[in-house]
């Protein structure tokens, strides 16, 4: 008789909080079952606290492996994003969230890795390493990662310049890039602020890009950085709320 | 016939809240004597004993709860557990077959808090149900190969899924339905309590006396002098806590003896048996200084079923 081969989980020996802390995390039902009832609770108070709507819903209606870019000044961004995409994409969906902020402390460690289904990106130290982790992840089809290229949480509203890092991640590779605008996040939840307020937030999908053509030598990664900040601020000029 | 009023005044139930304290206590201070008076380390077995320091009161608590809870209680841990070996074995990448089991698991569960069913004797929980549903699950099992139209690699997983169901779900939910007895307080609290007991005066005995390996090639921490020392233990506590089946005869009490002492070091063998086939030291790290939850329950999972069939042959359970 043939041994059997045992396909053990990877994270057998770690404790419950080191096993959320790993990234890639091993699929697990309850988790999946808690973020996706999180994701309808929060979607329902989108709707109904924040009068939450969808602009250019169809661009990233598609199973392929996406990159969504969008500016960044309050934790509503990423809730707003992920409040996009359907249900049974949300295990698949990896917002980029800083190492250092959100795998630190136990309760935000929970709502990160168990809610956001987030990627802990080291945003000081070890960018490069973080960087092929999220190659090796669109490498897989129907990946989408979601990154705020300004790096953190802008403190005017205003969407700051984009890091390079956006542009090494795209340049050279076959993958769609769809810019997004969150209007009225800044209002509704500002950085320093403890609890949102009842403000109207908007999500302005654009049309997706391709960097495939692109070299991927500094010159044209900063030249990528600076297209999708403009495309990104374009939506805001020609959706202005009224 | 669980309920906190009653567990209130059970005097038996009142009796193991002492004993489980006064134990938690004796330990603390024993440990503490071999760290400052005879400065040994013990670093690792403060972990264990700080664990249990948490899980006997929840255990209790579960148990002063009432019937449902307990009943509840068990088949948590039987989730949990199956959670673990499904992990470990690679069953846990079939989610079909997980969930198979995890209703399985939640069949066992309803059966024992059921009320009454019609054709059979009066007294809580389905027991023709329950002691069949093995028949159900497993039926369950095979039926998921035939309905996702697949046959490739289909046997391991259903040969691991009804293992763990029958092992785990089923055997260990004997604990669960043993809430529905006249005497649930006596037999739920002197089992568990025995077992662990069991766990504990094995292990005392192997560090103390330990020379000749019980079965090298699956455990080789375990050896004869801490396997018969458990067994001796086990066989003198029927006497010693007596007050939790009176009704219990000298040969009943020697097989409760024997269930216990030999039963949960069976249990423990056989989880070991599994862990050396998969090449993993625990099947998890959930309690720190005890490993997983399968690795604190198994010696419950033999115990509990001949525990209970045992109390059913010479006493209605019900």
């Amino acid at each position: 008789m043939k041994r059997w081969r045992y396909d053990s989980a990877n994270d057998l020996d770690r404790t419950l909080v080191e096993r959320l802390r790993r990234f890639p995390r091993e699929p697990d039902m309850l988790v999946y079952g808690l973020r996706s009832l999180g994701a309808l609770i929060i979607r329902a108070w989108l709707r109904a606290y924040h009068r939450f709507e969808i602009i250019g819903h169809e661009n990233i209606r598609t199973n392929r492996s996406l990159v969504i870019v969008a500016n960044h000044c309050s934790h509503l961004d990423t809730l707003c994003l992920l409040a996009a995409l359907p249900l049974r994409k949300l295990h698949r969906a990896f917002p980029a969230a800083a190492s250092d902020y959100f795998f630190q402390s136990i309760p935000r460690l929970w709502i990160a890795a168990v809610v956001v289904n987030a990627l802990p990106f080291a945003r000081q130290i070890h960018v490069r390493q973080s960087l092929s982790l999220c190659e090796q992840l669109l490498a897989n089809p129907g990946t989408i990662l979601v990154i705020f290229p300004e790096g953190t949480r802008s403190t005017t509203g205003e969407t700051q310049e984009f890091k390079c890092g956006i542009g090494a991640l795209v340049a050279g590779r076959d993958v769609a890039v769809v810019p997004c605008f969150i209007d009225g996040s800044f209002r509704a939840w500002p950085k320093g602020r403890r609890l949102p307020r009842p403000k109207r937030v908007r999500l302005i999908v654009g049309t997706p890009r391709n960097y495939r053509s692109r070299n991927t030598d500094k010159i044209d990664i900063s030249a990528i950085a600076a297209e999708l900040r403009e495309a990104v601020s374009k939506l805001h000029q020609t959706n202005e709320s009224h | 016939m669980m309920s906190p009023q009653i567990a209130l005044h059970d005097p038996v139930f009142r009796a193991y809240l002492w004993i489980v304290l006064f134990s938690l206590i004796a330990g603390g201070a024993l440990l503490a004597l071999l760290k400052w008076g005879f400065k040994k380390e013990t670093s690792s077995m403060w972990r264990t004993y700080c664990s249990w320091l948490i899980m006997a009161p929840l255990a209790l608590l579960v148990v002063f709860a009432g019937r449902i809870p307990t009943i509840i209680g068990v088949m948590l841990l039987a989730i949990f557990g199956f959670k673990e070996f499904a992990r470990a074995s690679g069953l846990y990448r079939d989610w079909w077959m997980t969930g198979a089991v995890y209703a399985g698991i939640v069949t066992v569960g309803v059966a024992s808090l059921m009320l009454q069913p019609h054709g059979e004797e009066p007294g809580s929980g389905w027991y023709g149900f329950f002691v069949a549903t093995p028949v159900f699950a497993i039926a369950l099992i095979l039926l998921i190969p035939i309905l996702r139209n697949r046959a490739r690699g289909e046997l391991q997983g259903v040969s691991l899924a009804i293992v763990g169901f029958v092992y785990i779900g089923w055997m260990f939910g004997h604990l669960g339905f043993l809430a529905n007895t006249n005497n649930a307080y006596g037999f739920i609290c002197y089992i568990v309590f025995a077992t662990e007991l069991n766990d504990v005066a094995a292990f005392t005995f192997g560090r103390l006396f330990g020379r000749h390996p019980l079965r090298s090639k699956i455990s080789p921490s375990k050896t004869w002098e801490g396997a018969l020392g458990a067994l001796g233990v086990s066989m003198l506590l029927p006497w010693l806590f007596r007050f939790s089946f009176p009704f219990f005869s000298v040969w009943q009490l020697v097989l409760t003896g024997l269930i216990v002492g030999i039963g949960g070091q069976l249990g423990d063998l056989s989880i070991s048996v599994i862990k050396r086939d998969i090449g993993t030291k625990d099947m998890a790290a959930t309690i720190p200084g005890h490993g997983g939850i399968l690795d604190r329950i198994d010696s419950l999972i033999f115990v509990a079923p001949m525990f209970m069939h045992m109390a059913g042959y010479y006493y209605p359970l019900r």
